[in-house]
């Protein structure tokens, strides 16, 4: 039994760190504000409850366990009341949010390298 | 081992957070990207504590992921007012 809850739990942190991998590859690559945090609130956060839901099944004693699932239920949610109060915040002070086809920047073709 | 690979994992994403943290065109941006360093320590804190197997090291992990949320929440505000005072007189 106490097998079966370690290889979920290292399935769960694996998951929560790829998740967290892409929205904090997001935070770095998105080209605005709000698309920005919506990778890092959407990915980051459940990627966060996950790793740590994984942390409380690996640990593997249960005082530490019932901690970590109640900082999971903490995290999930204080996560999405930051990211409405943020988008307000940003909003609110006329923050214009980029409209139209984007277009990554890629390297000047006309330089060559010798 | 699960829990400190996690932790390492974490840190590495940490290290990619500050890059947007210092990096952020906005006020808002840098808000976001410090709020998520906290919270990332938070994680990294769980972690270390479900490796050592001790209960009383997650209290830091709740310290910084409510601590973090605050901060956050009172730069926002001091931002958006201009002040954290209230008004002294009410308005009619």
């Amino acid at each position: 039994m106490q097998i079966i809850l370690s290889f979920l739990g290292a399935f769960l942190i694996v998951i929560g760190l790829a998740l967290m991998a892409g929205g904090t590859l997001g935070l770095l690559r998105f080209p605005d504000f709000y698309t920005r945090l919506h990778a890092v609130r959407v990915a980051d956060g459940l990627g966060a409850v996950l790793f740590i839901l994984g942390l409380a099944l690996v640990s593997g004693d249960g005082a530490v366990a019932l901690r970590l699932v109640l900082l999971a239920a903490l995290v999930a949610a204080l996560g999405p009341t930051m990211s409405q109060l943020a988008a307000n915040a940003a909003h609110a002070a006329g923050l214009a949010p980029l409209a139209g086809s984007y277009r990554a920047p890629r390297p000047d073709p006309r330089r060559r390298t010798p | 081992m699960i829990a400190l690979i996690g932790a390492a994992g974490i840190a590495g994403l940490l290290v990619l957070t500050l890059l947007r943290l210092h990096a952020g065109p906005t006020l808002y941006d840098r808000a976001l990207a410090a709020s998520s360093v906290t919270a990332k320590a938070a994680l990294i804190c769980a972690a270390l504590a479900a490796a050592a197997g001790r209960a009383d090291f997650v209290d830091p992990a709740f310290a910084l992921a409510l601590g973090g949320f605050v901060l956050n929440l009172a730069i926002l505000k001091f931002f958006r007012t201009g002040t954290l005072q209230a008004p002294m007189v009410r308005e009619g």
